[in-house]
């Protein structure tokens, strides 16, 4: 059986597939759409809180003004006691709230400090962030306020004022995802990570199908066979990987920073690596719907283990290096850096390297797999 | 009835992937996320620091970031080489102290502090945005406090003065935002959801691929059914059970409810995993592409649960689609008991939102009937076979 035949044979049995057809075409379709969706707000805003006015006054009702007018908060009621605010919130009417005290106008015009308090429902942290976000701008302006009125009134100039408030400016701004939006921040991750994943059922599912049966592919040498399905399924992988790549970026608003020859050499190693472990790893199964399971599984702590989410200091060093023989953790850090954050190509190419290490170690698996198997029937 | 179970137990004890589904994979998967989030507070984030003034003002608010619990400042010696670091996310966020800060400020100018945080990794840029800010602003304040002394403000009138409003936050429920409190139960729930359609699946699929459909249907279609449901709820139960140990005796996070309440919900949203596997299982008739089915379905479930990206701010669609998943049913009633500790009569309210499901039922029952009518009328040939 020629190389040749042995490859269309191979793309023939995956398209024809149910089960390898759904998950890979399916699923990179489907999955395109569905992991963005809930963020395509990209940020949270009007988050409904409740105010206690314990002071009644036209500073106070300013204040709420101003807190209604905030794009990240949305008054939706006042009331008199905060137990009636955290019933609110309980129930899920309001998640924070704020409390104006007594005599509020009247101390700050006296030079008396007052105490603003704020709480907001941390079960949601974006919502919390937001709430206490909004609050604080609204509470620290009305203080400038006063402060502006009080000093401007005692006879020094506006711009003197103005300088006196603000000795130092902290020009806090924020790099490489400027809208600090949610698609930028989850997306290319995420999307890697599905590539990864279908790929690997794909290759598992074919692989656990054929172990055991009669058909072509006891025709080939092991070294055959593998070099002809790692073949198909890069070439399959290349399509939507430029699809993912390339279109969904740009698509979703991800900032890209990298260059196109750049991206391309980088993600080349990445679906050899990924085609080659998926062979591997199909060696691992003669049951088809195993190797789904398998990787539902792992996605989770995979997605966890590259580090974009939840730091990687903070991460078990145990774990951060059990995330390294994944093909998925290197280069979704080597390309959050390359391509999101601009790093230059020889700050990130250990990760390169380190996928070209894995596919040898994952190629040596392979063909032992492999031939295991044909051998085996 | 009894003959049945032991039927599904008999079947469990004799699959070694559903019996490690069952056992240790739970055990595994519960601890080994545990760990990754274990630290709970972020602690001791690299910060590029950039000191081009070197004075005395720049090395006290170098100090004050010092201090902070959640920073841990790096020197760079040029602003090129702090950038690079960002990029290889060496460090979350850079610091630049200009030239000639102290004298600009004794001078009654306005110099400007540039921070950078990188909100790539939006969780940790976000945090040590506000972080670095308040440690800054810190610190300036006692420099304000002594030039506001040199002015002959008394110093009492001096702090009001600096301090005019001041704030109290309260981070209700999760009084230190621990991101085991936020981010665990979701993330263990979701796990759980996993298991457990997988555990159905493959026990449904096990009928398919052992070829006893026709034995299910003979010894009959519900009984054999409600024998899963009674073997299977109570196995996934106890690793709900297990997570809820775990979270709130075990590690002892703030619990204002009772375990009665969510017990009996996981019941619930376990009952609604089953029906839509069912459909599922009756509609395809394959168990590779039954599994794949329901992993394409289950496995978004986390970021539609709502948590991490408020319910309220997603798209419609995503809203509805957020309502196909039991678990984002289940974590409202989670919340609500584990936070708020609501009344038994939120929990019966919460419940009758699962009603939808209830329209799988006559799905069920007609694909159900199609497939005994092909089983029975092709009993000689393997049902549902493993063909492509």
């Amino acid at each position: 059986m020629s190389f040749w035949s042995l490859m269309m044979a191979d793309l023939k049995s995956i398209v024809t597939d149910k089960a390898i057809a759904i998950t890979l075409f399916g699923g990179v379709l489907f999955y395109s759409v569905l992991y963005p969706l809930p963020y395509l707000n990209e940020v949270p805003t009007k988050q409904q809180i409740v105010v206690i006015d314990g002071d009644h006054t036209s500073l106070s009702r300013q204040l709420i003004r101003h807190a209604d007018a905030s794009p990240k908060l949305d008054v939706v009621g006042q009331l008199t006691t905060i137990d009636q605010a955290q019933q609110w919130v309980a129930s899920g009417k309001a998640h924070g709230f704020m409390v104006i005290p007594e005599n509020f106008r009247r101390d700050l015009i006296r030079q008396k400090g007052v105490t603003l308090a704020y709480g907001g429902d941390a079960n949601y942290f974006l919502i919390y962030s937001a709430v206490v976000e909004g609050l604080m701008s609204v509470g620290i302006d009305a203080g400038k306020y006063v402060q502006f009125n009080g000093l401007l009134a005692r006879g020094s100039s506006a711009k003197q004022v103005k300088h006196d408030l603000d000795p130092i400016k902290l020009n806090s701004v924020p790099a490489f995802n400027p809208s600090l939006g949610y698609t930028p921040y989850v997306v290319p991750g995420v999307l890697l990570l599905v590539l990864h994943q279908t790929l690997l059922i794909g290759a598992g599912i074919l692989g656990a199908g054929q172990w055991g049966r009669a058909g072509y592919w006891q025709q080939a040498s092991p070294l055959e066979l593998i070099l002809a399905r790692v073949t198909v399924f890069a070439l399959i992988y290349s399509f939507f990987t430029c699809f993912y790549v390339g279109f969904c970026n740009y698509w979703y608003g991800v900032s890209v920073q990298a260059e196109l020859a750049q991206v391309l050499l980088f993600l080349v190693p990445f679906i050899l690596c990924t085609a080659v472990a998926g062979v591997a790893f199909s060696c691992l199964f003669t049951r088809r719907d195993l190797p789904t399971q398998v990787l539902l599984l792992i996605s989770m702590p995979i997605l966890f283990v590259s580090g974009f989410i939840w730091p990687l200091e903070l991460i078990p060093s145990p774990l951060v290096w059990l995330g390294q023989i994944v093909p998925a953790v290197s280069t979704i850090q080597g390309m959050l850096q390359l391509n999101q954050m601009g790093a230059s190509w020889p700050s990130v190419v250990h990760f390169w390297w380190q996928l070209w290490g894995l596919a040898l170690v994952y190629f040596m698996l392979a063909f032992i797999g492999v031939r295991y198997r044909l051998k085996a029937q | 009835m009894k003959q049945l179970i032991k039927r599904e137990l008999h079947a469990l004890w004799h699959d070694p992937w559903q019996l490690a589904l069952v056992s240790y994979i739970p055990l595994v998967g519960i601890f080994g996320l545990w760990w990754l989030f274990s630290a709970g507070l972020p602690r001791q984030l690299p910060v590029a620091i950039v000191d081009q003034d070197q004075s005395q003002i720049s090395r006290m608010l170098v100090r004050q970031l010092t201090a902070s619990s959640v920073i841990t400042p790096i020197h760079y010696q040029d602003i090129n080489s702090a950038k690079a670091s960002m990029e290889k996310a060496e460090t979350y966020a850079m610091v630049v102290l200009p030239f000639q800060l102290n004298r600009d400020l004794l001078t009654g100018h306005q110099p400007s502090i540039d921070i950078r945080y990188n909100s790539q990794y939006l969780l940790v840029g976000k945090l040590l945005s506000s972080q670095i800010q308040l440690s800054l602003a810190d610190g300036l304040k006692s420099k304000a406090l002594i030039k506001q002394l040199a002015a002959g403000v008394p110093m009492a009138q001096a702090e009001v003065n600096l301090n005019l409003v001041k704030t109290q936050i309260s981070a209700l429920y999760n009084a230190n935002s621990n991101y085991v409190v936020f981010l665990l139960p979701p993330v263990l729930i979701a796990l759980g959801q996993l298991l457990a359609m997988l555990v159905f699946a493959n026990s449904l699929n096990r009928e398919l691929r052992l070829n006893t459909l026709q034995e299910w249907f003979a010894l009959g279609t519900r009984r054999v059914l409600w024998a899963k449901i009674l073997v299977y709820t109570p196995l996934i139960v106890l690793q709900g059970r297990l997570i809820l140990t775990l979270l709130y005796q075990y590690l002892g996070l703030p619990l204002a409810g009772e375990f009665g309440q969510l017990l009996l919900a996981q019941i619930v949203m376990l009952l609604a995993v089953w029906l839509l596997v069912l459909t599922i299982f009756f509609l395809l008739q394959d168990s590779a592409r039954v599994v794949s089915f329901c992993t394409a379905l289950f496995a978004p479930a986390f970021p539609f649960m709502g948590i991490t990206f408020p319910t309220q701010d997603m798209p419609q669609l995503a809203q509805w689609w957020r309502l196909l998943m039991p678990s984002s049913h289940y974590i409202d009633t989670h919340v609500g008991v584990v936070s708020y500790g609501q009344s038994f009569a939120t929990f019966t309210q919460q419940v009758v939102s699962y009603w939808a499901y209830l329209l799988l039922i006559p799905v069920i029952v007609f694909l159900a009937r199609r497939v005994k009518r092909m089983t029975n009328s092709i009993t000689v040939q393997p049902s549902g076979s493993e063909a492509s």
